[in-house]
């Protein structure tokens, strides 16, 4: 019976991780929410309040500013709305690096005390993993490599972040048309029984690295094509021009929303160490 | 003539690796990191090591490009589009990825030949395993205060953080760093470098041995991605700031309290006013 349910839940999570739904869910995640409120936010302006967030927890063990910063970044993931599958692989994300570690210390003959250090821990990485949920899904690409570049972040950075987004959608189909050639073309082995089923694995293994073959050449000859086509505009030497940078740069504002947001965020802070002063 | 005697590869054709390097090894990370991961009693099967691409490309072509184009695939791909950057401490997995890439990458003089390149393709991986898993170690026993205090916590960091390796090692590093790599240069080579308008690697093209230069640049690479990991995780107060408005006590805080909400009144008045003034433009 329970074997049964196992398959049946196995088979219903392996149907909804098609490729298909991860380019979905990518791409929504980069494009689909272009109009939040933390979208319209300046980029510089939510790197500041990233550094604060992402980097204070790290240094502070008061309870009180922990919970605070996780209340505030989990209000902002909301308001991001951020797509499920990035928050479900927060979660996992958040359990195998403090959850696991627990219960393997309890196997260790550690008991309850174990649970306060190591949930100040989660806290940590909870947090910090969230602020950054918010700002690296909740901006749209161009916006967030605009502000890193406005920081002086390495053009390559920037350039590379404005064309993975682009570039990812054609470079999942490719992979995945490679694929269903393969597969029409090919033979598995049968999988009933468990050396079947090990064999199975191993033939799957083998089909993605044959995969990567004619990937590899195919990204290769694209590739020279884009270097061909940005040396063509000059980008080499545009890259490191200053007044260049400057007009790539002209279209970020910083309006009263932007002070606003750091504003509440401060009051919030503040309010935090204000309890964690009186308590 | 020593431009002759090293791998010629020109500048646009070393951005070429970049972003070849770049984007199929950012794809299989995403897909990793999207991939649920299979449990069979201790042993975790994932699909975790993709590093065959890197690693197959920086045997092939310039080493550098390749290493430093994987690390940046990885880090724009399956952190920052999925929101999972890590701020201060993904620099410490940018660094050790391109220090194994590369080292693997410039120990291979001819790429036919299988048992360079296989040796190549375990130690860079290993490195790269053997880095992160004595940083991850330094971390949580700097991260968590009394660490040694925490019954049971100190053994279970060193079992599961050893295990980890091992079993990445043996399961992941074999099947998805050894074998691929194995397979795929000596079939590569010859038909991806006329792509990028490149010449294959042989012995007259190659860029030299690993000198001791390379091991102290990586050394020094290292030190600073654990440097760089420990300060984004350390417990221990690099900035003493909690002691410091912990003595001021709370006017301090009330100060910054009233501060923060003089500033929000201020700003949303203007905000409207502002906003009026537009509306009295149109």
């Amino acid at each position: 019976m329970e074997m049964k349910f196992k398959k049946k839940l196995s088979e219903s999570i392996l149907d909804k991780f098609s490729i298909d739904f991860l380019r979905n869910q990518v791409l929504k995640n980069a494009y689909g929410n272009d109009d939040t409120v933390i979208a319209k936010l300046d980029p510089r302006v939510l790197l500041v309040w990233y550094l604060f967030v992402g980097l204070a927890p790290w240094f502070v063990n008061n309870l009180w500013f922990l919970m605070a910063c996780f209340l505030l970044v989990l209000v902002t993931t909301r308001l991001a709305r951020v797509a499920g599958l990035v928050l479900l692989l927060f979660g996992v994300g958040v359990f195998s690096q403090t959850g696991y570690l627990f219960v393997v210390s309890l196997l260790f003959g550690g008991d309850a005390s174990t649970v306060v250090p190591l949930l100040i821990l989660t806290l940590k990485v909870a947090t910090c993993s969230l602020a950054s949920i918010t700002v690296f899904s909740g901006l749209d690409p161009d916006r967030l490599s605009n502000g890193l570049m406005w920081y002086g972040c390495p053009e390559r950075l920037s350039f590379s972040i404005s064309y993975a987004y682009r570039i990812l959608p054609m470079l999942m189909e490719e992979f995945q048309s490679i694929l269903l050639s393969f597969r029409m073309r090919g033979n598995p082995p049968a999988h009933e029984t468990v050396r079947g089923k090990v064999r199975y694995l191993f033939y799957q293994v083998k089909v993605i690295m044959h995969a990567f073959y004619p990937l590899m050449l195919n990204t290769a000859k694209r590739s020279r094509t884009t270097v061909e086509a940005l040396e063509i505009k000059g980008y080499r030497y545009a890259a490191v021009n200053k007044a260049v940078k400057k007009i790539k740069l002209s279209t970020l504002k910083i309006t009263y929303n932007d002070l606003l947001f750091l504003a509440i965020s401060f009051f919030w802070i503040s309010l935090a160490v204000l309890a964690s002063t009186l308590f | 003539m020593e431009l002759a005697k090293k791998q010629t590869a020109t500048q646009s054709q070393k951005l070429m690796v970049f972003v070849l390097t770049m984007s199929l090894y950012g794809l299989a990370t995403l897909f990793t990191e999207l991939i649920p991961k299979f449990q069979a009693g201790i042993v975790e099967f994932s699909v975790e090591y993709f590093l065959f691409i890197p690693l197959t490309l920086a045997m092939l072509f310039d080493p550098l490009s390749a290493a430093l184009g994987a690390a940046t695939g990885e880090l724009v791909f399956s952190e920052i589009m999925l929101g999972q950057f890590g701020g201060l401490g993904e620099l410490e997995k940018f660094l050790t990825v391109t220090i194994g890439v590369y080292i693997a990458g410039r120990m291979v003089k001819d790429p036919r030949n299988r048992k360079m390149v296989g040796l190549a393709a375990i130690t860079g991986t290993g490195l790269q395993l053997l880095m992160g898993t004595v940083v991850d170690i330094l971390k949580v026993q700097f991260a968590v205060e009394d660490f040694e205090a925490v019954a049971g916590l100190p053994e279970s960091v060193f079992a599961t953080e050893g295990f980890a390796f091992l079993n990445d090692l043996c399961f992941s590093g074999i099947l998805f760093c050894l074998l691929p790599t194995l397979f795929l240069v000596p079939k590569l080579y010859g038909k991806i470098e006329p792509l990028l308008g490149m010449r294959p690697r042989d012995e007259k093209t190659w860029m030299g041995g690993i000198s001791w230069k390379v091991v102290l640049g990586a050394a020094a690479a290292f030190a600073v991605a654990a440097g760089a990991e420990l300060l984004a995780s350390s417990g221990t107060a690099l900035v003493e700031w909690e002691a410091s408005w912990a003595e001021s006590g709370t006017a301090m805080a009330v100060a910054m309290v009233a501060a923060a909400a003089v500033v929000i009144v201020v700003l949303a008045v203007l905000k409207a006013r502002s906003g009026k003034e537009q509306a009295v433009r149109k």
